[in-house]
């Protein structure tokens, strides 16, 4: 009978009972988390073997009546014998240390576990990883042995990740004796790999609020945007002396203002297709995260809307590094279905702290929902500088006939109808294959402000 | 790596090494035939169980080809079927077909030990070391296996009442052991 202990103590199947210790420092700290749980021996096939071995020969021996066979049973029950007086411990205390509870894909990832209280038996741990978790370290090994061990992983998909099971097999020193015991590992959020993006696309009309965008007005910044004359008040150290002395009167540099801007990524949840891991989703949460940083890097306030069948979750423009994590969160806690204070709302019931005017919201979409993109339709109607990231990187599969054929191409032509009204409407629709950078296809967009149209909300 | 395959081959070679011991030379009474086929059976699945030991599974076998799914199958199968114990309990057979010849039995019940001792040690990947508590024992068992093979060669082991004898000690022993066996493995079951 195997137990199996979870992550916050014994599930409800483990057989024995679990006691949890303190754990100073909690998941991730320097103190594995330790448990204390029971164990019941049995046999190991070793162990049985023997048993077959000693039994058939003694039944021979006496059935036979050939005395030889009593020896052949002799080393076999001797063995059997000696060994039942081996110490076998009726409770261990076993710990488990993830290296961290949040991770990006690919990212690498330890897990330490230890177990005390097992007197002289031997440890032999096995480690059978969960979807989407690869091991890594030498040779991808899944097995260990000794009182500690230390597996090294990494996850290959975002999401709430599940890092597997180990098996703990305790074996008495004449290893007659196994006790065994499974144990479900914590589990691990992780997060989508950001695409690199390093250029952001600024609207025309800025926000007064400071920021590090060049704006059109004239300001305090440092891009120098053109020389007026003196007037007083001015700096002293603002006067353009070469030019002073061309024109006869006193001439000063202006600067343009820098301001910030609000950003919302607008993520698209409704359809998900192609190949797990460059599908539509996973693509649309890597672009989102690689925009969440550059734009907050470049002290925009940034929000995030994602988009489910109708239904949106929000999260309120933030600045700072920590709102890239929360923005993650945001769009993970979406998809896992998680229903929050701010789940499920109508997108024209968006408070205007979630998507506050003039800001300029930026939308990854596979434009497969004809809802969505009604709602990005209405959405400029009311006035909203908007631009669409395309992650739609698949075809519907095909069969070599006619029909299937002609079914893709309208399919093609309705895809490219949707995008070129969205196109006619001023909305600008670029396409990404999710392998390179984002700012290839934003390049356009990004090397000249994007004309801001009035809100009209 | 270089040790547990040479281990994996030991058990292999010694368990073929017990099935032509125990068979030659064959005889052709009491289902010799049959026994020598699943002691043959016996050995090779164990070795192949041993072999494929680290053939990971996965979990979810639904979306996967019919040939893989054949493939799981049958490691499965041979993950499960107690290869070894069948192997013992045909080679015992095989000897007990054969006339009496104690020394041979007595090698023979050396090799079956090493041939459990070396499955063990390479189906649990352990060095020969963890062995070395149960070397005295061994010794004794050894001594034990000896003098089997010697009384088997006494006059009176044959028809008669010293026979009627060694079946009562026998039987002694066989309950002393099952005495000595069983608690311990009721307790585990």
């Amino acid at each position: 009978m195997s137990h199996v202990l979870g992550p916050n103590g014994p599930a409800p199947d483990a057989v024995g009972t679990a006691e949890r210790s303190p754990a100073p420092g909690g998941s991730g700290g320097s103190s594995p988390r330790a448990s204390t749980v029971s164990l019941q021996w049995r046999s190991s096939r070793h162990a049985r073997r023997l048993l077959t071995l000693g039994l058939a020969a003694l039944f021979v021996a006496t059935v036979a009546r050939r005395p030889e066979f009593a020896g052949l049973a002799a080393p076999a029950l001797l063995l059997l014998a000696a060994g039942r007086s081996q110490p076998r411990p009726p409770r261990i205390s076993l710990g488990t240390r993830p290296s961290t509870r949040r991770a990006f894909e690919g990212e690498l990832v330890a897990i330490d576990l230890v177990i005390a209280g097992q007197g002289g038996c031997s440890v032999r741990w096995t480690l059978h990883p969960g979807r989407e978790i690869e091991i890594a370290g030498p040779a991808g090994a899944t097995t260990a042995d000794g009182p500690q061990a230390r597996f090294t992983f990494s996850p290959q998909r975002w999401g709430r990740r599940e890092i597997g099971t180990v098996d703990v097999v305790l074996r008495d020193r004449w290893r007659l004796a196994e006790g065994h015991l499974t144990v479900n590992l914590p589990t691990l959020d992780c997060y989508p790999a950001p695409a690199q993006q390093r250029t952001q696309v600024v609207l025309s009309r800025l926000r007064n609020r400071l920021g590090e965008h060049a704006a059109r007005t004239s300001g305090e910044g440092i891009e120098f945007a053109g020389v007026r004359e003196y007037v007083p008040g001015d700096r002293q150290r603002s006067i353009n002396w070469p030019a002073s002395t061309r024109r006869g009167r006193l001439q000063v540099n202006t600067f343009a203002a820098e301001r910030s801007q609000d950003v919302v990524l607008l993520v698209d949840g409704t359809s998900d297709v192609g190949e797990p891991g460059s599908s539509a989703i996973d693509l649309a949460l890597r672009g989102a995260a690689a925009a969440a940083g550059a734009y907050l890097d470049a002290r925009d306030r940034v929000g995030v809307i994602s988009y489910h069948w109708g239904a949106v979750g929000w999260l309120v423009p933030g600045l700072g590094r920590r709102q890239v994590y929360r923005i993650i969160d945001s769009m993970l806690a979406s998809e896992r279905g998680a229903a929050g204070p701010a789940q499920g709302t109508s997108m024209r019931r968006l408070p205007r702290a979630a998507l506050p005017p003039g800001a300029l919201v930026v939308v990854f979409s596979p434009l497969l929902d004809q809802r969505f993109v009604e709602t990005l339709r209405d959405m400029r109607e009311r006035g909203f500088t908007m631009l669409v990231v395309d992650v739609l990187n698949a075809d519907p599969p095909v069969r070599p006939r006619s029909t299937d054929r002609m079914a893709r191409r309208i399919w093609r032509m309705e895809q490219e109808a949707i995008r070129f009204s969205l196109r006619e409407l001023g909305v600008p629709v670029v396409h990404w294959d999710g392998v390179q950078s984002l700012d290839l296809p934003l390049a356009r967009y990004t090397r000249r402000p994007l004309v801001a149209s009035g809100s009209r909300r | 790596m270089t040790r547990s395959i040479a281990i994996r081959a030991a058990a292999g070679l010694l368990g073929a090494g017990c099935v032509v011991w125990s068979a030659a030379p064959l005889v052709h009474k009491g289902l010799a035939n049959l026994a020598l086929v699943l002691a043959i059976c016996g050995v090779a699945g164990g070795t192949l169980r041993l072999l494929l030991a680290g053939v990971p599974v996965p979990e979810d076998s639904f979306l996967l080809s019919t040939p893989l799914q054949a493939w799981l199958r049958f490691l499965e199968t041979l993950r499960r079927v107690p290869w070894e114990e069948g192997a013992v309990l045909a080679i015992v057979w095989l000897e007990v077909l054969h006339s009496s010849r104690p020394w041979h039995t007595a090698v023979l019940g050396a090799a079956l030990v090493a041939y459990l001792l070396a499955t063990h040690l390479a189906e649990s990947d352990a060095s020969p070391g963890v062995l070395r508590p149960q070397v005295r024992v061994l010794a004794v068992g050894a001594a034990l296996l000896a003098l089997g093979a010697g009384a088997g060669m006494l006059p009176a082991a044959g028809p008669g009442a010293g026979s009627a004898l060694l079946r009562l000690v026998a039987a002694g022993a066989l309950i002393a052991a099952a005495a000595l066996v069983l608690p311990y493995v009721a307790s585990r079951e």
